[in-house]
């Protein structure tokens, strides 16, 4: 993140009121779509590393369910081609 | 399909990203295509738009005057900019975890969020780590085929411009308007009937679509394959 584009970025929050609830919401979707990816990662980081989804879920505050469903099945290929 | 791209046709599609981050579209389209391949500038493609009158200022002018006109979209905050805003940092972020986790972990985990699941949990329209939705990918797709009727094994900025206007005058199929991509085109504010604004853009410099693509053909026939 360069100055200049913080500079716009101000100038824009400025200009439409930091409390623009388009403003705001893109911002939680953006936010959002970056905590999904982190959280698929990192679960199935935890998997390879031999963590019980029971383990897992506790760490995340969620159900071992929850966790179990929403993952199981899933394979990405990690640390490979970088 | 990515990797039969010539060196030329990679730059053009960079530009083409370039292109929308300075227009501040929060996608990437054929219409961005056609201003990358004006910018990268040396291809015999680039040569025949000139030739129709359509410099490289002259289109982006034409495209700010498409999103007045509300046919693409008006100018939004960037994914970074937003993120930026609740003080994260985007670049940051990306590279950290694409440093851990590798680059190719973090696309596959992408197109998880972003895929269409049966139960539906966890799902996002779209994920800031990996750029702009790239809404041009038939563009790619039909200069592939174009590359194979011509029997030629790299794809150069002239088989993409033939993508584009092969883009514009093929049927769109009923799949390609889905739940999920309607909501995909309404969280980067475009139309939900938005197919690509490169037929109004060359309509605007009064293109001939027909008789470039003569032109782009005759072209691409004379070069050695």
């Amino acid at each position: 993140m360069n100055e200049t584009v913080h500079g716009e970025v101000t100038a824009v929050a400025a200009a439409t009121g930091s409390n623009d609830p388009e403003v705001a919401l893109a911002a939680v979707a953006a936010l959002r779509g970056l905590v999904e990816v982190l959280e698929a990662l990192n679960v199935e980081h935890a998997r390879a590393e031999g963590w019980s989804w029971e383990a897992i879920a506790t760490r995340l505050g969620v159900t071992k369910q929850a966790v179990h469903k929403k993952y199981v099945g899933r394979r990405f290929r990690l640390g490979r081609s970088r | 399909m990515i990797d039969r791209l010539t060196d030329h046709a990679r730059r053009v599609l960079d530009l083409a990203e370039e292109e929308a981050s300075r227009f501040r579209h929060r996608y990437v389209g054929p219409e961005h295509v056609l201003l990358g391949v004006l910018r990268e500038g040396a291809s015999g493609a680039a040569e025949l738009l000139r030739a129709r009158g359509m410099e490289l200022e002259a289109a982006r002018s034409g495209l700010g005057r498409l999103a007045e006109q509300g046919v693409v979209a008006s100018p939004a905050l960037s994914d970074a900019e937003l993120l930026s805003m609740l003080g994260i940092d985007l670049d940051a972020v990306r590279q950290r975890t694409q440093r851990t986790f590798g680059s190719q972990a973090v696309a596959q985990a992408t197109r998880e969020a972003t895929r269409a699941r049966r139960r539906g949990v966890g799902r996002v329209a779209w994920t800031p780590l990996c750029g702009p939705p790239f809404l041009a990918k038939r563009v790619v797709g039909l200069a592939h085929r174009q590359a194979g009727a011509f029997g030629s094994v790299g794809i150069g900025p002239e088989l993409l411009l033939l993508g584009v206007l092969d883009d514009i005058s093929e049927p769109w199929p009923r799949c390609m308007s889905n739940r999920w991509r309607r909501r995909l085109l309404a969280y980067v504010d475009l139309p939900a009937d938005y197919r690509g604004a490169a037929r109004p853009l060359l309509e605007a410099f009064g293109v001939d679509r027909a008789e470039l693509r003569d032109a782009l053909v005759a072209q691409v026939g004379e070069v050695p394959r």
